[in-house]
């Protein structure tokens, strides 16, 4: 019970928030507007899966809103292009996965503090993007949008993908040796060394992989709409962070679950539709959200001066 | 030894043929010199241009850099000086950084406008605006009532609250309201610039507001985004859509009769104006403090400052938006 404690916290303050909207607001469960709701941040969901990964290693990506506009431009251009999507979606991913190949051979090969090397290339790219791109959405074919589907089933299948996805990645996670790499790596590098694991190839790897669920995510953006905006995925690095750290997983590495990552980013999603069920002004969003951030790192470093449960070490 | 004097001499004759037109037909030359030239908006603008410089006689160069690239405004700048043209009509896409260009060309006796984006003020003499945030603010709200005919709810989605020139906007949009008092703004939300945030709040207004009958977008990434959730949620027609924004990121959803009007200034008058105001003010007709300035087909316009304000914003809808490319 207590070694799950934070992740019910959050679950318990997401029960309350839903049990409020019940009361004050019934308005706010509707079927249509919640499945939409939802499409909407599947890609979330799956990019902060991978920031999950990223974290528990004890590294940082903020390069990621902007691999996800360049892999979702990419993509849209191939698509425009008439390239089926069963090729469109493998590039994106394979884009990705590039890209963040490029952060872990500077962050694992060279040593290279993770936030510097990821700073730089949130810049270059989103800048790269501007001068090929200048701002101009890129309109789709139709058939692209839900995969062809009708909406419902395109929502339907965008949203159990990307929970699917969630659900493996947390299953491997605790069931794989690679997941207890991750955790080993985070923890301890040194440690983890001794232990005959390979620090620096785990963590090109986390990068890697992260890539690949930020260019798979472009594309579950990709089919939601007939086109993509260059900027989209801009500020998409702190909205997946805040729900990482919301989560439970320790930003000093090591520790946290996927499970508690699915909770933040519910939490913090549901903030901006329930203000606007409760009529608060706008200007209170960014505020609650940042809260919830604050009391998260909070309860985090007084946690971490307490003993470690010798079980959360895996 | 003899190519590059054949080169020189070449080169010679093909300037000699650029400029003997003008210098014999004592044509005036303008130069107009758009922030991208590949950019549909500004090939808009050019067409305009083309009409205007036709009606009046003058010469029209049109370059500017492929992408928006200030460092090339500047050169052309400096190859137009050589060049001698009587005026330059220019959209900065650098205020600072043209105007340290636009000022030598001055005092070589070249007159400069501005358009679409202004320079420095001392860099110019005048400023083509395409739109005040009067004209802008009031132009919304008045398509919003005329959609709704003067009753209902409706909803604002903006950049960021905070935005200084979105600010300007809703303060117009508000201060029109008050001439419709059966319509009423339930809400205003951010969207940061992002389409996709603007579908996610355009969805929960709609559900949260269940007497929403419109939503008005006043970034125009957020007029496709909200028409998406229109969309999405089954309620084209029933809730309309209109902002302000390009007619080529929203022309599906108009033909879809998701989107109702999308507002923005015509860009063909925008480059129309801006030849009449450069002929004007080389032909000494068009001087500091005036207050009015008569262009051709378009009739007189006013000028607050030194600003020619192109007036009412224009709006795209269902007839017209095939019409326009950018």
């Amino acid at each position: 019970m207590n070694r799950y404690l934070r992740e019910l916290s959050v679950a318990g303050a997401l029960g309350l928030l839903l049990l409020a909207m019940a009361i004050f607001a019934p308005g706010f469960y509707q079927p249509q507007p919640l499945l939409s709701l939802a499409t909407r941040e599947a890609p979330t969901l799956v990019v902060a899966c991978g920031m999950a990964l990223v974290i528990l290693c004890r590294q940082i990506d903020i390069s990621v809103g902007s691999q996800f506009s360049v892999c979702g431009v990419a993509a849209g251009l191939m698509a425009a292009a008439k390239v089926p999507l069963f090729l469109v979606v493998p590039a994106a991913i394979g884009i990705g996965a590039l890209l963040g190949a490029i952060n872990g051979v500077l962050i694992a090969g060279l040593q290279l503090p993770s936030i510097v090397v990821t700073l730089a290339m949130m810049v270059t790219l989103r800048q790269g993007l501007n001068l090929q791109q200048q701002g101009v959405f890129v309109n789709l074919p139709d058939g692209v949008q839900w995969f062809g589907l009708s909406q419902l089933q395109g929502q339907w299948l965008v949203v159990a993908i990307a929970v699917l996805l969630t659900v493996l990645l947390g299953l491997a996670l605790r069931r794989l040796t690679a997941g207890r790499w991750v955790y080993a790596i985070g923890s301890d590098a040194e440690a983890a060394r001794l232990a005959g694991i390979r620090p620096q190839l785990g963590t090109f790897l986390v990068f890697v992989v992260m890539g690949a669920l930020t260019g798979f995510a472009a594309a579950l953006n990709l089919v939601q709409a007939p086109q993509v905006q260059p900027l989209s995925g801009s500020g998409l690095e702190l909205k997946v962070i805040a729900a990482v750290v919301v989560g439970g997983v320790a930003i000093s590495g090591g520790r946290g679950n996927l499970w508690g990552v699915f909770v933040g980013l519910l939490l913090l999603a549901a903030i901006a539709p329930a203000l606007i069920h409760l009529r608060i002004e706008a200007y209170w969003e960014k505020a609650i959200q940042g809260t919830i951030i604050l009391l998260a790192v909070v309860t985090d470093s007084i946690r971490g001066r307490a003993p470690k449960h010798p079980a959360r070490s895996h | 030894m003899k190519t590059p004097f054949l080169r020189f001499t070449a080169v010679l004759a093909a300037l000699f043929a650029v400029l003997s037109p003008a210098l014999a037909a004592d044509k005036l030359m303008i130069g107009l010199l758009p922030k991208s030239k590949g950019n549909g908006y500004f090939i808009a603008c050019k067409v305009g241009s083309d009409k205007a410089a036709k009606e009046l006689g003058v010469d029209l160069l049109f370059d500017g850099p492929t992408d928006s690239n200030a460092a090339k405004q500047n050169e052309i700048v400096e190859n137009w000086i050589t060049l001698g043209v009587d005026v330059i009509a220019v959209a900065a896409e650098n205020k600072e950084g043209i105007s340290t260009a636009l000022r030598k060309a001055q005092r070589q006796g070249i007159k400069i406008v501005t358009f679409d984006a202004d320079a420095m003020p001392d860099a110019r003499s005048f400023f083509v605006n395409q739109a005040t945030p009067e004209g802008i603010g009031y132009k919304l709200m008045d398509e919003a009532a005329r959609l709704l005919n003067e009753e209902g709810e409706f909803a604002v989605i903006t950049a960021t609250v905070t935005a200084g020139n979105q600010r300007e906007w809703m303060k117009h949009i508000e201060e029109r309201l008050k001439k419709y008092p059966k319509m009423k703004m339930v809400a205003v939300r951010p969207s940061d610039d992002l389409k996709d945030k603007a579908q996610s709040e355009a969805t929960a207004l709609m559900s949260a507001n269940p007497n929403l009958k419109l939503i008005m977008s006043i970034c125009s990434p957020a007029v496709p985004g909200a028409a998406e959730a229109v969309k999405q949620a089954g309620k084209a027609g029933k809730v309309k859509v209109i902002g302000l924004g390009l007619p080529s990121e929203n022309r599906r959803y108009v033909h879809d009769g998701v989107t109702d009007s999308v507002i923005l200034w015509k860009t063909e008058d925008l480059g129309y104006l801006t030849i009449y105001a450069a002929a004007a003010l080389a032909k000494g007709e068009l001087k500091p403090g005036a207050k009015t300035l008569k262009a051709g087909t378009l009739g007189t316009f006013q000028i607050t400052g030194d600003n020619i304000v192109l007036g009412t914003p224009f709006v795209f809808n269902k007839a017209n938006i095939d019409q326009f490319n950018f």
